[in-house]
């Protein structure tokens, strides 16, 4: 009978669906003890201990008290003072602004980017096989790779001959580390570009490098902007970092406060790199948003033309 | 301007024979409409015309000199119109005088004064002059063909191809797109290959018809032999019942 054959594969179906089921269990269950006991690896490797966190819980609650102090209302005045007291931000001497430690972080992390653009440029645009032929490229993305694989820091640790560890090594390293990154972000955008403007452009008898540069440059340009700033994001972080080692603005001051012990002044440290880290995204986000959004280039031009009378017409709301 | 000489042209892509032992020759100044269904051929010869696709076999003589390769004297309208959307539609009008211009020249925007002047003019001709710095990405469809258009003007060329030019459009925007290019070749006295889709803007515009099935030319004639009959050959049977059914309308009444 047709309907007992039909029935009897469906038996089979079913059974062959349950035996894969089970195997896939298996696997998982392998998968699972296989990460715990990596996981416990790596735990005894860094020597995590619970008992550790809670035998120094004392002291931390302490630290914990100078980080906040007046802790639940968090007395910010003193933050204040520290902020005034260095400079963190600016200050205003005898008329004539003095930038604080703030404006030296993200002057090393915007010189760094605009120093490391130019080389990112070359390298993200000469690694793409759209614009070298196949083996020729991997000179430059493996010249890039390299770069990568050294971070900031360690470039900031291999340029100390030059001058130290100072905001101007710090600058150096932040722009080699950005032709890494960028010019890497650069060549993957260039995978994207379309085949037809290119040969739009070479049927109207484009040289060789008009074609890069009008039908493949031009077609990426809004996506280079956007992973500039992007890197410009990073960059600032980075620069925070190179503080740290003693490259000066707040990381410098951050280091030096966590070697005092002055827990109060660190945190109102890190509450300036806060202010300046999200201002920075704030911006970058505010830029790329609006590159990519098909607005016209008047638009910016209106805004600020427009800004004094948009504000009078608030204020007499 | 020019007379285009097609001798033999074949293409085979592996198995494929994409333009089957093509011959024609094309005078100064004319109108001429390719038809034929997709895969018919129509692209690879404008390709090859263009230089873009280097043929298998034969040769296409433009003014006594052999295309080998892209040249600025050849322009090419594209279906999907290729522009630089990142661009203005006067940025994308100079990027026709890039075979003239020097590449520094070129990065540095210092293009030639007359050049400057061309690609607005090519802008004017298409009727755009109000929009030459509106970036195109912002553009209709049929305003972005047009800039495709002012673009291959500005080449300056000998020879205009247009692929399809209209097949992305809506009907009214095919429309006024087929009439710039009619008029922009007119004023220039611009020999002119169109490929069409569509047989009613194809009988509106022509004045030369090259018919191309499985690669090969299966017709060439001007208006007056361009019949029905002509478009079943090229088509099949299809598109045709609607005309026949209007020209019965016009006889009969």
């Amino acid at each position: 009978m047709s309907t007992d054959d039909a029935s009897g594969s469906v038996a089979n179906r079913l059974l062959d669906i349950q035996i894969e089921r089970r195997i896939r269990l298996v696997f998982a269950f392998v998968a699972v003890v296989g990460f715990a006991v990596v996981f416990r690896f790596a735990l005894n490797l860094v020597g995590f201990s619970v008992v550790e966190i809670f035998r120094f819980r004392e002291p931390f609650i302490a630290a914990l008290k100078q980080f906040f102090p007046g802790f639940p209302l968090i007395d910010v005045t003193q933050y204040w003072a520290f902020i005034q007291e260095r400079n963190l931000i600016l200050s205003i001497e005898n008329g004539r602004i003095v930038p604080g430690a703030m404006f030296v972080t993200f002057a090393m992390g915007l010189a760094g980017t605009i120093l490391g653009l130019p080389g990112a440029l070359l390298l993200g645009v000469l690694g793409s096989e759209r614009v070298m032929p196949y083996p020729l490229n991997f000179v430059f993305r493996g010249t890039m790779s390299i770069i990568r694989a050294i971070p900031a820091l360690v470039w900031a640790l291999i340029y100390i001959p030059l001058g130290g560890v100072s905001p101007f090594t710090a600058t150096l390293a932040i722009g080699t580390d950005t032709m890494g990154n960028l010019g890497r972000l650069f060549t993957d955008a260039l995978e994207e570009v379309e085949d037809g403007p290119i040969e739009a452009i070479q049927s109207t008898g484009a040289s060789a490098p008009q074609r890069v540069v009008f039908g493949m440059l031009s077609q990426v340009l809004t996506p280079f902007i956007a992973w500039t700033m992007y890197i410009l994001e990073i960059n600032t972080r980075v620069a925070v970092t190179m503080g740290l080692i003693g490259g000066g603005g707040l990381g410098a001051v951050l280091t030096a406060q966590r070697g005092l012990f002055k827990y109060t002044n660190m945190m109102a440290t890190i509450v300036v790199i806060f202010l300046l880290v999200v201002s920075v995204e704030i911006v970058s986000q505010r830029v790329r948003s609006y590159i990519r959004g098909d607005t016209d280039s008047a638009s910016l031009i209106q805004l600020i033309v427009e800004f004094p009378q948009r504000m009078a017409r608030s204020a007499f709301k | 301007m020019s007379t285009i000489e097609v001798n033999n042209l074949s293409k085979q892509y592996g198995d494929v024979q994409a333009l089957d032992d093509v011959s024609f020759t094309i005078d100064d100044g004319e109108f001429v409409v390719l038809l034929g269904e997709s895969g018919a051929g129509k692209s690879t010869l404008l390709r090859c015309l263009n230089g873009i696709t280097e043929p298998t076999s034969g040769s296409v003589i433009i003014d006594g000199e052999e295309v080998d390769g892209p040249r600025d004297d050849v322009a090419m309208i594209f279906q999907q119109h290729y522009i630089l959307e990142e661009m203005t539609a006067y940025s994308n009008a100079l990027t026709g005088s890039l075979g003239r211009t020097g590449f520094f020249q070129s990065l540095l925007g210092r293009y030639p004064e007359e050049d400057k002047h061309e690609a607005l003019r090519a802008l004017e001709t298409v009727g755009l002059l109000d929009e030459a710095n509106q970036r195109t990405s912002s553009m209709s469809g049929g305003q972005q063909q047009r800039v495709g258009i002012a673009r291959a003007l500005v080449q300056q060329p000998n020879l205009l191809l247009a692929d399809e030019p209209v097949a992305s459009l809506d009907p009214a925007s095919a429309e006024v797109v087929m009439r710039y290019i009619r008029e922009a070749a007119a004023a220039r006295n611009l020999s002119t290959i169109a490929s069409l889709h569509q047989v009613n803007i194809a009988r509106e515009f022509g004045e030369r018809f090259l018919g191309m099935k499985d690669g090969k030319l299966v017709f060439d004639g001007d208006r007056d032999e361009f019949t029905v009959d002509t478009i079943d050959e090229i088509y099949g049977d299809i598109e045709t019942d609607s005309i026949r059914e209007e020209q019965r309308m016009e006889v009969e009444p």
